[in-house]
């Protein structure tokens, strides 16, 4: 994108210019662009308002979805806001992220506020499962609510991934699969 | 060339913002910088060496610039010289001000729909292309561009209401 470009379009593509401001935000920019943007929003009030918008925006939307807490050596992972797990969802690759790269093997989700789950979904904390298996641990589920309950039962996926309503009993049947390991 | 009070007001936040992008957000020295830069530039106008007013922008820019620059060298010459390179200025956001508007921006999360939200995620952070996005989603382009619209309408609005209390 060149210089020129971007001065004729700045104010009429509100997409460009948004890629444009988050762009410097990140500071993704070339040195060029980041001084013509620079000078544009010194005596440019709207644009300037924009960027700072864009700011609280990316900053508000950085809030974690997933919140980790470690309980002796198990895991439990929730999630922060009312979620689905379905194939177009952001969720599944946050939850597999979490799981598979930060090698946790004692791995709890609590489940409480996923609404929905489809056969993606479950395919995801299938493979966590075996993920966490193969390491010589395990997954098991927290608070599912009643619609994903009656997934998890209708695919026999309950028989595989153990199933809880109280998050201390989870934790201590953790101890137990050590035990007899 | 004369500036009101008002316009004089409303250059101070945005040079404040350049210069903290520039040296960091935690610099002690970012109010002089920007006093500096404001007093240089006034002198200038109302000497009449703006040659372009159209690009009053690139004026200020430049002396912002020159600012900075003899600010870094000051500090070079005044502090030894460390052993290691201090990182540059860390990227993403990391304004102070942010932190203390972190109520207003959970105020303002609350009020996008959870569908906004994610996709604006995926926008913003995951940095998927809006073709990409509208794939995913089966939205429209003008869906895609109204979710944006609205979403940053709502935060420049908070943005506003921000530093009206906050003076800044």
């Amino acid at each position: 994108m060149s210089l020129s470009d971007m001065e004729l379009d700045f104010h009429s593509d509100v997409v460009l210019r948004d890629r444009l401001v988050t762009n410097y935000l990140y500071r993704q920019l070339s040195a060029d662009l980041v001084d013509a943007l620079e000078s544009h929003y010194l005596e440019c009030n709207e644009c300037y308002q924009e960027m700072r918008g864009t700011e609280l925006l990316i900053r508000g939307l950085a809030e974690p979805i997933l919140e980790r807490k470690q309980v002796n050596d198990v895991t439990v992972i929730r999630f922060t806001e009312s979620s689905q797990l379905l194939a177009a969802s952001l969720e599944l690759a946050e939850l597999t992220k979490a799981i598979r790269l930060e090698n946790d093997t004692k791995v709890l989700i609590d489940l409480s506020k996923v609404s929905r789950i489809d056969s993606t979904g479950l395919g995801v904390l299938m493979n966590c499962y075996c993920h966490a298996v193969k390491n010589s641990g395990a997954l098991k589920l927290l608070h599912p609510e009643a619609s994903v309950k009656h997934v998890l039962n209708v695919t026999k996926i309950d028989s595989v991934l153990q199933t809880f309503e109280d998050e201390t009993d989870a934790i201590r049947s953790f101890d137990r699969l050590q035990a007899s390991s | 060339m004369q500036f009101s009070d008002e316009e004089i007001e409303q250059l101070r936040p945005r040079v404040r913002f350049k210069v903290c992008y520039e040296v960091g957000f935690l610099c002690p020295d970012v109010d002089d910088i920007v006093q500096e830069t404001l007093t240089r530039f006034f002198i200038a106008a109302k000497d009449d060496k703006v040659r372009n007013t159209s690009a009053l922008g690139a004026f200020l820019n430049g002396i912002c610039r020159n600012v900075i620059s003899e600010y870094r060298r000051r500090a070079l010459r005044d502090e030894p010289v460390p052993e290691t390179v201090p990182e540059p200025a860390g990227k993403g956001l990391q304004d102070a001000d942010l932190f203390e508007m972190r109520d207003a921006i959970a105020s303002g999360m609350e009020q996008l729909s959870l569908r906004d939200r994610r996709i604006l995620r995926a926008y913003y952070l995951e940095e998927k292309s809006k073709e990409e996005i509208l794939k995913v989603t089966g939205m429209t382009d003008e869906n895609f561009r109204v979710v944006l619209c609205r979403a940053k309408e709502r935060f420049r609005n908070i943005y506003l209401e921000q530093t009206k209390h906050r003076g800044l």
